[in-house]
């Protein structure tokens, strides 16, 4: 780098000398001596680095937009708030010069119907929303030609690489400029094969902005997409964590045909759920099949292993979900399976589905028994506990009855299985219908039985009656002081530890219930004697958590309460099928929010006083992952707006029971623990 | 200062700016960042109190330990510590500060510093490529030098910013990096780029208004150099807060719908007639997307955009009519006290 063109921007505007003519010359002077001398710069592969980076800039700058949507819109400023971000402009990138521009859902959410875009010079053009990719989160706009937008090249995904240069454009900075960030590709295939990932910054101002390498071809467009593993919903989180995403263009251009008919893609779904508990590394072996679902009109059964999904092997339920998250509803799947057949070998079948938008919702149905520990995969079912007036008890079944095989009157779906455990029953169960008739081979006391009974839904409301708890409890006036413990789970180490108050003893996995009172700080160990009864009663742990703001619960104290499980978990077992989140008034809405962030964990939600939150998203119920929800209003309009929810709940096949308010100041806290003892209901 | 003082800090500031390097060979990368790490320094001060972090950084920029860094609370003391690359500790004595720009200027008693020349750099343009050295989160001590990160100049942005809910004070441009420098520590750092020259110093924590995340920016080299001359001349001048004078919109013959929401979009009610909106072809049911190059999404946005614009400058207003971009000149703002 020669020094000539550094000069004009030191001499004659430095603003030292300015006052003092000696100076000047000083200045003058040394000016001279610097001339001469060669100055320091970067060696050449930084350099031309950084020149290629401009290069790869210039060619698509001119197909980066700004996006607002006109007027505003009131879903991204709730998202917004959601993420503590502002709703500001956002970014596009023009895929067609006719008028096409890709933006993300996080810029132009549903109740968008206009958008403000602004062209690299200023101008400004109306644009509208025309198809939406569900899975992805992107939205197709449309506006007139796009005067000096140019045509971009997109990067085909077989030739992406971790470790290559990424660029990330924006145009919510400045509209003059695009705003430039630079990294690597970090990942190739994440959330299940719809992004690619990179350490570039991407931060709303980016979203819906080209992810470019370093020719200056498209490899994706920048959008929040929720890391959930991390509990994260949005996306927008993470934008200052070294950690973003984009949507490769390739996929977007594969479907751009159907998003301009203004076609909105959703996930497709098949209707099976999986046996066994690890969903990740489990062996994607069908544990249930939808009754009127893609899987059960191509004649999958549960017991089949999934051995090759559209040609691709697949090993693991991962694999399975690689295959189909990235296809959309209305896409056809090719599925390879295994079965056992009678005489032990294995079959090999090839079926063909069709995936769909939504399926009727999931109805849990139950025999109306207990196992000792619902997670256990290994012993065969022993009944625990049977319900009054349920199923089971209708038909006979006893308490300490083992369960030998089990099998479904006209289910072709749903083959036999022997010593069938917990878990395994659970599955079996989510493939049939309230009404369907099951038959099951038992022991009693070494004695052969068979029996029949007809399932039904999972009850609504509480029983009056739950099991016992393992010390046989019952009678809170024989001693519930010597049958419970109250503990500080010390080493919570965000916010106030909470108090719990647990089973003095026991072998088998507790059921938990996180009560979120009215926000008041920390929790006295006082606050726990009203739980003691209906601990000692039911067997279930309780734990009260304080909130750091004695005023209110924040989003802050969840990871707080998040670490007590995990705290009580080192203690004690926890039966992950019975964990529930209760509260009441501004308690029962953390309480929500405290479920969603649980997400699959949280089997039971049950609320007082409290409405359903409007970030909270109601996710369908499916095998697996059922949640009972109670809810109860102490006063008429509150009933009301809790009716809308009852309402909304139903309709995603939760069974939802009321929640009387209890007489007094306690909690309902002998109603609670019941129904938390009862959430792992067969 | 006096006059040789001040001939023989510019002399010898840009003199060791280039010395490492003469001959012309390239400098690789490490050369760089340790040519600038060694002009940076760690700065200890008050604060601390209420979990305030007491330190920051400082770039020297003359060999006679001229140091300019960021105003703030960590200065607020008796006793100012800067900690050189070589260990040497010194106390600081507060020059004088910039409080629109938030600059402060130390000065320490020692000779023959390397130091950067401070010099009014002509702006470089999103993606430069750029070396951020600070002290952030204080891990360097001792003769330990400050921390070096890459990055590249993201934006060159007005900065529209806030801290808590106080708005900053400088409303000038900014370099927005793609570094991760909104770090404790890392205020008063220098940011240079593939030359090794100084373009800029690391700014406070803080809040883009516009989308709430957090800021990594530096302050340009020009408006640094401006701050420090006036600082060292004494010519700061005062900052005026001069708030927008409101203007009700219906002197330009604009009235919006009523604000009934937290955010009622800037849709217009009525336009009165004959006046200037009417004259500029605004319509009822306009939906107001900018004014002028501001863009708006909200009456109150709308109110602050045209209340923004000086008397009697022009008011350009673009809505949407139709599904169609519509812009109306609606002539210039009227002074306050004009009859409408």
């Amino acid at each position: 780098m020669s020094l000539g063109e550094r000069i004009p921007g030191i001499a004659p505007t430095s603003a030292w000398p300015r006052c003092h003519e000696g100076v000047v010359c000083m200045t003058a002077f040394v000016v001279a001596m610097i001339l001469a001398m060669p100055l320091a710069a970067a060696s050449e592969p930084t350099l031309a680095e950084e020149a290629a980076f401009r290069t790869a800039v210039d060619r698509v700058a001119a197909a980066v937009v700004r996006i607002e949507p006109a007027g505003g819109s009131k879903a991204a400023l709730a998202a917004a708030a959601e993420a503590a971000v502002a709703s500001g402009p956002s970014t596009g990138l023009v895929v067609d010069p006719a008028g096409l521009i890709l933006a993300t859902a996080f810029a132009v959410p549903d109740d968008v119907g206009e958008v403000v875009v602004t062209l690299p010079g200023g101008t400004r053009l109306a644009a509208v929303p025309r198809g939406r990719d569900r899975t992805r989160g992107i939205v197709l706009l449309e506006t007139g030609p796009i005067p000096g937008a140019v045509a971009v090249e997109p990067v085909p995904r077989r030739n992406l690489e971790p470790g290559q240069w990424t660029i990330a454009l924006g145009r919510a900075w400045t509209v003059s400029e695009p705003s430039v960030a630079v990294g690597v590709l970090s990942a190739v295939n994440r959330g299940w094969g719809i992004a690619v990932q990179t350490d570039a910054s991407v931060s709303p101002m980016n979203y819906g902005g080209p992810l470019i390498d370093i020719a200056g071809r498209v490899i994706g467009i920048l959008a929040p997409l929720p890391a959930d593993t991390a509990g994260m919903k949005l996306g927008t989180e993470l934008y200052d964590a070294g950690i973003g995403f984009a949507v490769p263009l390739e996929d977007l251009l594969h479907d751009l045909p159907r998003l301009k008919a203004g076609e909105s893609l959703g996930p497709g779904l098949l209707g099976i759920g999986y046996r066994g508990r690890d969903t990740i590394n489990g062996a994607p072996v069908i544990g249930s099949v939808r009754q009127g679902s893609p899987a059960a009109g191509a004649g999958l059964r549960a017991g089949d292993r999934i051995v090759a999904l559209n040609g691709r092997p697949t090993t693991r339920i991962a694999d399975v979900r690689h295959g189909i998250v990235p296809l959309h509803a209305g896409d056809s799947v090719a599925i390879d399976v295994e079965r056992a057949e009678t005489a032990g070998e294995l079959q090999r079948l090839s079926v063909k589905a069709t995936l769909v938008e939504s399926l009727p919702p999931w109805r849990r149905a139950v025999l109306g028994l207990t196992a000792p520990s619902s997670e256990d995969e290994q012993a065969p079912l022993r009944v625990a506990w049977v319900m009054p007036e349920g199923p089971a008890a209708r038909a006979g079944l006893r308490v300490g009855d083992a369960v030998d095989s089990m099998s479904a009157i006209g289910a072709d779906a749903q083959p036999p299985m022997t010593s069938p455990s917990a878990p395994a029953v659970a599955g079996f169960t989510a493939g049939l219908e309230p009404g369907q008739t099951v038959r099951l081979s038992i022991a009693r006391d070494g004695e052969p039985m068979q029996i029949e009974a007809a399932l039904a839904a999972m009850p609504t409301e509480v029983p009056d009656e739950g099991p016992p708890s393992e010390q046989g409890g019952g009678d809170p006036l024989a001693g519930p002081v010597d049958a419970v413990t109250v503990v500080r789970l010390e080493g919570v180490d965000v916010g106030e530890p909470p108090v719990a108050v647990m089973p003095r003893s026991g072998r088998q996995p507790l059921a938990v219930l996180l009560w979120c009172g009215p926000p008041h700080g920390a929790v006295a160990e006082a606050e726990a004697t009203p739980w003691k009864a209906a601990v000692a009663e039911s067997g279930v742990a309780v734990i009260l958590p304080g909130s750091t703001d004695p005023r209110q619960w924040s989003r802050d104290d969840i990871p707080a309460v998040l670490r007590s499980l995990q705290s009580l978990a080192a203690r004690r077992a926890i039966d992950p099928a019975r964990v529930a989140v209760a509260g009441a008034d501004a308690g029962g809405t953390f309480a929500w929010l405290v479920a969603e962030r649980l997400g699959a964990m949280c089997r039971g939600v049950a609320v007082l006083d409290a409405p359903l939150p409007r970030q909270v998203g109601i996710d369908r119920a499916e095998p697996g992952t059922a949640r009972w929800i109670l809810m109860g209003a102490a006063t008429e309009p509150m009933q009301r707006r809790l009716d809308g929810d009852r309402k909304r709940l139903e309709r995603a096949g939760y069974p939802v029971g009321s929640l009387a308010a209890p007489t007094g100041d306690g909690p309902p806290a002998a109603i609670l623990c019941r129904w938390a003892s009862l959430l792992g209901l067969l | 200062m006096n006059r040789l003082g001040g001939l023989m800090m510019v002399w010898c500031g840009l003199v060791v700016s280039v010395c490492p390097c003469h001959g012309g060979e390239p400098a690789s990368v490490q050369q760089m960042a340790a040519a600038a790490a060694r002009k940076v320094v760690k700065i200890y001060g008050a604060g601390g109190v209420r979990g305030l972090e007491a330190y920051q950084s400082g770039i020297l920029v003359s060999s006679e330990g001229r140091i300019v860094t960021v105003m703030s609370t960590v200065l607020d003391s008796e006793g100012i510590d800067c900690v050189l690359d070589d260990g040497r500790r010194f106390e600081a004595t507060l020059v004088g500060v910039d409080p629109r720009r938030e600059l402060a200027v130390l000065s320490i008693q020692a000779a023959d510093l390397p130091a950067f020349a401070l010099a009014a750099e002509p702006r470089v343009t999103p993606g430069t490529r750029i070396l951020a050295v600070s002290n952030l989160f204080g891990v360097a001590v001792g003769d330990e030098r400050a921390s070096v990160q890459r990055g590249v100049v993201a934006a060159v942005v007005p900065l529209e910013a806030r801290r808590g809910a106080a708005e900053a004070p400088y409303t000038g441009d900014v370099y927005v990096l793609d570094c991760t420098t909104n770090n404790p520590g890392s205020p008063g750092g220098a940011v240079v780029d593939s030359r090794g020259t100084l373009i800029g110093m690391l700014g406070k924590e803080l809040r883009s208004s516009a989308s709430g995340i957090w800021l990594n920016y530096a302050l340009p080299a020009d408006e640094l150099t401006r701050g420090c001359d006036a600082i060292v001349t004494g010519t700061i001048a005062e900052v005026t807060k001069t708030p927008a004078p409101p203007l009700d919109l219906r002197r330009l013959g604009i009235v919006l719908v009523p604000d009934l929401l937290d955010r009622t979009p800037p849709f217009v009610d009525t336009v009165l007639p004959d006046s200037p909106a009417a004259r500029a072809g605004l319509r009822p049911d306009d939906l107001v997307i900018a004014v002028g190059t501001r863009s708006v999404t909200s009456r109150d946005a709308m109110q602050r955009a045209v209340g923004g614009i000086a008397p009697g400058d022009p008011v350009r207003i673009s809505v949407i009519r139709s599904g169609a971009v519509v812009e109306c000149d609606v002539g210039p703002r009227p002074h306050d006290r004009e009859a409408p």
